[in-house]
């Protein structure tokens, strides 16, 4: 994101590492824009911490208060030194007419978000945990249009994002991710990933989904 | 499909369509934004959680394409003319360019955008079982808790700040300040807890026993229903089956047999996980029956997930989960075979014996569905009745909805 440099010196804002920037559950009527730094996005789910994403340079994040004020869904936290642009509900409207760069940025990273959002929804609605898992690889796989999926693909994912993704636990993705491995499916490792045939998996995740109602 | 004249007006293309010309289909790939100037486009898509068409008219004036144009990802719906159409055809930096001199339409869309993001939102939440109606203060003040209980102290105070700041006289304010001063003056966190805060979920309300399941009115001697055919049942019209007909489950079954074990527990010392009767395991017979059943052999199938029901040592979790499973997918294989009696007899066998399974709600769906086949109206709409404010609220639900409808109007 390339904005104005006196935007910074109206609307920035610096963290030091491990602050929380906001809160999940605090009423929410702000908007960040990443100026510098990374922003750990966070939720607290069945008593543990969970990392839904990591955001860095560019990023945009708590846009869900540009229209209404809501609850936060998940807690931002600084991982680095974070210089970030602040802006309030209230002089949204202003800052998109003096900004309209700003405003088309918006709507292209709201549509990313939806389509993320719809898609890791197709992936919760699979009943069995093997083909969510699979499906969650296939939409890893999507995200980069520079695979060669006729070949064996490497997606940068541990275990614990897989298991994020699907909405299960990690211990049920560890079992299945193993068993995948122990098939010769795929190679596990530490920080990725080895898919052998994507097309596969792809075949088997369309032909559950057509089923589920047709 | 687009036939007609193109015509070049400010660098933006104009479009002539005939009727019933497809302006693009869903998973197309394209960068263009359409705006409609005369004429009428219908966009045709499917909802993702219940498999319904969604039509959508375009209002004139009304761009469509633009979401899948800018997150540079295949079309969603399929974009469909009615009448003789004119469109205008934006490329993408046109559409910037034209943005960028009118905030207003991008407010506008802006604010489509956030609804369907938050519906998306709430789809996700309510498959994910998380509930809706959340009390923001008390979870604010867990947030806290959770923090200091692991000793993250500064992100527990920013909850507890922000709590007094929002909730200065709630029911957690006198615990919030408490804790602000322990860490303050320099407590650790990892404290006890304070007894105010309710359970973290309310429980699932309890199931009923099977009185429903009235086996004496349950004849299915006295009205044979058409429905008796196995490969026809009300599933077929909704389908809430996971699987059926697709020559792809030859496939599924080439996966997951492979000549190995399917040993989902993954030991890889253990060898194949066989529980010593008839040599197969739990889990490859679950994933053979499975595959059975998407090739609509359901005898097959009825044979391998019964086999699964004799096994008495169950090694783990996951066969335990498999064993319940099974009970539910007999049922379900007596439905498809036209045998409702013993149909209804597996379901309400695998609530008795599984109460708090989570196949519960289901079970009691496809109880519906066995008592609409044999044209028993009044029972069925009883189990869709029951099914309907069942949590977590998911597609079932909503199959269960439809289908009282459909029973309601006969």
């Amino acid at each position: 994101m390339f904005l104005d440099s006196q935007l910074f010196d109206k609307f920035g804002v610096e963290y030091s590492p491990n602050d929380i920037i906001f809160c999940e559950y605090e009423p929410g009527n702000e908007f960040y824009f990443i100026q510098n730094g990374r922003v750990k996005i966070v939720k607290i789910i069945n008593n543990t911490e969970k990392t839904l994403d990591i955001l860095e340079v560019g990023d945009v994040f708590g846009e869900m208060a540009i229209l209404e004020e809501q609850p936060r869904s998940a807690s931002a936290i600084a991982m680095d030194h974070v210089k970030l642009l602040r802006f309030r509900r209230e002089n949204f409207d202003a800052l998109l007419q003096g900004n309209p760069q700003l405003a088309y940025k918006l709507l292209i990273i709201f549509s990313k978000r939806i389509y993320d959002a719809k898609r890791r929804l197709m992936i919760l609605l699979l009943e069995e945990p093997q083909i969510k898992v699979m499906d969650v690889m296939c939409m890893l796989s999507e995200q980069d249009p520079h695979l060669d999926l006729q070949e064996a693909i490497t997606l940068r994912v541990t275990m614990q994002e897989v298991a994020n993704w699907a909405g299960m636990q990690i211990v049920d993705v560890q079992k299945i991710l193993s068993h995948l491995n122990q098939l010769g499916k795929i190679e596990l490792f530490n920080d990725r990933i080895v898919v052998k045939n994507i097309r596969d998996f792809q075949r088997m995740v369309s032909s559950r989904r057509k089923n589920m109602f047709s | 499909m687009s036939n007609g004249a193109m015509g070049q007006t400010s660098g933006i293309v104009t479009r002539r369509y005939k009727h019933g010309s497809i302006v693009y289909f869903e998973n197309d790939k394209s960068e263009y934004i359409y705006i409609l100037k005369g004429g009428r486009v219908i966009l045709t898509s499917l909802k993702v959680d219940t498999g319904e068409e969604v039509k959508e008219e375009i209002k004139p004036g009304e761009f469509f394409g633009v979401k899948s144009s800018l997150g540079k990802y295949p079309r969603e719906e399929t974009a469909q003319t009615i009448g003789e159409t004119v469109l205008l055809v934006l490329t993408l930096a046109d559409f910037e360019r034209l943005v960028l001199q009118n905030v207003n339409v991008v407010r506008k869309m802006l604010r489509i955008f956030s609804n369907q993001l938050r519906r998306i939102g709430k789809s996700q939440r309510e498959v994910l079982g998380e509930s809706e109606s959340i009390n923001p203060a008390e979870e604010l003040f867990k947030i806290g808790e959770y923090y200091y209980k692991v000793g993250r102290v500064q992100q527990a105070q920013y909850a507890y700040k922000r709590y007094m700041e929002y909730y200065p006289d709630g029911k957690y304010s006198g615990p919030s300040m408490q804790r602000i001063r322990a860490i303050e003056s320099g407590s650790t966190g990892g404290g006890d807890d304070f007894p105010p805060v309710g359970p973290a979920a309310p429980p699932s309300p309890p199931v009923r026993g099977d009185e429903n399941v009235d086996f004496t009115d349950f004849s299915i001697d006295d009205e044979k229903p058409a429905a008796a055919a196995p490969s026809r049942s009300p599933l077929d019209d909704f389908g809430v089956d996971a699987a059926s007909s697709s020559p792809l489950a030859s496939e599924m079954d080439d996966f997951f047999s492979e000549g190995k074990s399917v040993d989902f527990d993954g030991d890889p010392f253990n060898g194949g996980d066989m529980n010593g009767k008839g040599g197969k395991g739990v889990a490859e017979n679950f994933y053979a029956a499975m595959s059975k059943f998407s090739q609509e052999d359901y005898a097959g199938a009825l044979a391998l997930y019964s086999r699964i029901l004799e096994v008495h040592n169950l090694k783990n979790d996951s066969e335990a989960k498999i064993f319940e499973k099974a009970h539910f997918e007999i049922g379900r294989c007596y439905l498809k075979l036209g045998k409702f009696t013993e149909a209804l007899t597996a379901f309400s066998n695998m609530i008795k014996k599984f109460p708090s399974s989570e196949n519960v709600k289901n079970a009691l769906f496809h109880m519906g569905v066995v008592y609409e086949s044999v044209k028993k109206a009044d029972k069925a709409a009883a189990y869709y009745n029951r099914v309907i404010p069942m949590e977590p609220r998911d597609s079932i639900n909503k199959l269960a909805a439809k289908r009282l409808k459909a029973i309601e109007n006969g």
